[in-house]
């Protein structure tokens, strides 16, 4: 029993552990993903980039899933009111003005306000009372988008202009596959740094501590209604940051986005990736979305696929793809630390 | 001397029984007052009220000559007061080492907030010695739900102590415990009011007479004795509503 104990000198911090463990499998996500843009580019490859380029998108939205369910403990059933507003936002400035930072500035702006504004609505209740109070003002949000002719009701917004994406060192088009393709990797692995960030700072500690025992957290000082706010309002930006990426990539938006399909798509990329890792976001959405695609190739009943398979890991790995391998990056790493 | 807490006439009633009614006792510096009393008297409600998780229907809360009185748990946390519970309430699903860092991370100065929590240097000092203190270092990567109910007691205990607070608000430490366990536990209280101030509740008698330095008897809500143990020992209103006629 004490063997372990006498020899840790400097008690392993397993939050830590893990989170660095979650870095070494978005390293890996992001060589797997320059392997992939390489091929394309090579074979002037358009179909299948995109495609990853929108698995990535979803990833952004899925990373923020993560960051209420698996982190705080609040299961979000309209994270779509974010993605979708993220879209919209991005679709009408940049069809006014084909400015990409303008567009990110005006997603980042109003995200920050709304989540802001419905988290103090949603934080009012716990559980699943919080569920269905944010699947209540994704549907109100969807609804009025899809009942609004000005931009556009149920047809949504198309024609949205290809816009040059200015980085500082060199500028490209968001219409070519490959470059945006890296780009987006890039955005959202960003995402996942500032997200990873956080929660390993004693901030981002109280949201676990919420998660694992919400009633003591007052007496540790803390304001547990401020936590959940202020995670609410960070998984609002990351989502709606994420969605702006979204008519870069396909020139139209539509109501569909903020749809529940869309939030419980989410739901489903971080339970099959693995609730409480980040990582499981990146590559639940990529899993999803390719399967999506291809069995929906195959049969226009992709859904009965991907409904099983949901099921499947949540019967034979309740914790996901990461609870599967994460496990052992951690043991190496802290292996290696001793 | 000047009270670390103080309260003064306090009550409150639920759908018209008055759960504690017109409670007054002070705390006094690096002191262990305790709060005994029969099942029902009233001793936890008495806590709630003070450490904030019930509002007051009348009467004041002071905590170092500043009246608390209806302040929310996390501000009386702030204002210096640490509590542990009679029902372990921990972090089961994290370590000890990240109970103890979560309860001690506010002593760092707010900025660090965000930065990674290894660079919480004031708060893993602070960790490393209620470690030590306690005994823990066996465990201290172990998950608290995977503790012994008496190692989960003194963890209690240890988070409740981890932001060095004022004063100290123990609600049954020895519940559960085995005698050694409660032996050990009556030693490690005694050791604490050292440096910091203790509000106990405990129904080990034996304990209680032991450690206290001053005792406050409850009976259906209201305060019935208080005094020095032999003085409330000796008391008959105490006899005849706590110990019972021989």
């Amino acid at each position: 029993m004490a063997d372990m104990s006498s020899r840790s000198q400097k008690p392993v911090d397993r939050l830590g552990l893990a989170m660095r463990a979650s870095h070494v499998l978005v390293a890996i996500f992001v060589v797997l993903g320059l392997i992939c843009a390489a091929i394309g580019a090579a074979n002037q490859d358009t179909f299948f980039l995109r495609l990853a380029t929108e698995a990535l998108i979803f990833a952004g939205l899925a990373l923020s899933v993560d960051i209420l369910l698996g982190y705080t403990g609040l299961l979000s059933l309209g994270q779509a009111l974010y993605f979708g507003m993220g879209a919209y936002i991005s679709a009408l400035v940049l069809k006014e003005v084909p400015s990409f930072w303008l567009a990110m500035g005006a997603v980042l702006v109003a995200s920050f306000v709304v989540s802001l504004l419905a988290g103090m609505v949603a934080n009012r209740v716990r559980g699943v009372y919080f569920a269905l109070v944010t699947f209540g003002l994704a549907q109100v949000a969807a609804r009025a988008v899809y009942n609004t002719r000005a931009i556009g009701a149920s047809d949504g917004l198309i024609g949205i202009p290809i816009v040059p994406i200015n980085l500082g060192f060199g500028t490209f088009m968001s219409s070519s596959p490959a470059p945006f393709f890296i780009f987006t990797l890039a955005f959202i692995v960003i995402l996942y740094l500032i997200s990873a960030y956080i929660l390993d700072t004693p901030f981002g500690r109280i949201l676990v501590a919420l998660r694992a025992n919400e009633r003591r957290v007052p007496f540790l000082g803390y304001s547990t209604w401020n936590a959940r706010l202020a995670a609410y309002v960070l998984a609002g930006v990351v989502a709606a940051l994420s969605g702006a990426l979204y008519p870069m990539l396909r020139g139209f938006v539509s109501p569909e986005l903020l749809f529940f399909a869309t939030s419980g798509n989410a739901v489903i990329t971080v339970v099959t990736g693995g609730v409480g890792t980040l990582a499981g976001a990146l590559y639940g959405s990529v899993i999803l979305t390719v399967l999506k695609s291809v069995v929906g190739s195959m049969t226009e009943h992709h859904l009965i696929v991907i409904g099983l398979l949901f099921m499947a890991v949540v019967i034979f790995l309740p914790k996901g793809l990461m609870g599967l391998v994460r496990p052992r990056i951690e043991r190496m790493l802290s292996g290696g630390d001793r | 001397m000047t009270a670390v807490l103080s309260v003064h006439d306090l009550g409150v009633s639920f759908g018209g029984i008055h759960a504690v009614n017109g409670v007054s006792f002070s705390a006094e510096p690096n002191a262990i007052t305790t709060v005994i009393g029969p099942n029902g008297a009233g001793k936890s409600t008495l806590f709630n009220l003070i450490s904030g998780l019930i509002r007051p229907s009348n009467g004041r809360v002071m905590l170092r000559g500043m009246d608390r009185t209806g302040a929310k748990p996390h501000l009386m946390q702030r204002a210096g007061l640490g509590r542990s519970f009679q029902i372990t309430n921990l972090f089961f699903e994290l370590t000890v080492l990240e109970n103890l860092r979560l309860a001690a991370q506010r002593l760092e100065p707010s900025a660090r907030l965000w930065l990674p929590v290894r660079r919480s240097h004031r708060a893993l000092a602070r960790v490393d010695a209620l470690i030590e203190r306690f005994g823990l270092a066996s465990k201290v990567g172990e998950l608290a739900g995977a503790l012994s109910h008496g190692e989960q007691r003194r963890l209690e205990i240890a988070v409740a102590l981890a932001a060095e607070p004022s004063i100290l608000l123990l609600d049954e430490p020895t519940q559960g415990m085995s005698h050694a366990d409660t032996a050990d536990t009556a030693k490690l209280i005694r050791d604490l009011a050292k440096d910091v101030t203790i509000l106990l509740i405990e129904h080990d008698i034996g304990v209680v007479m032991d450690i206290s330095h001053h005792i406050v008897v409850m009976h259906q809500g209201k305060k019935i004795a208080e005094g020095a143990p032999a003085v409330v020992r000796a008391d008959p209103a105490v006899q005849a509503a706590y110990f019972g006629h021989a």
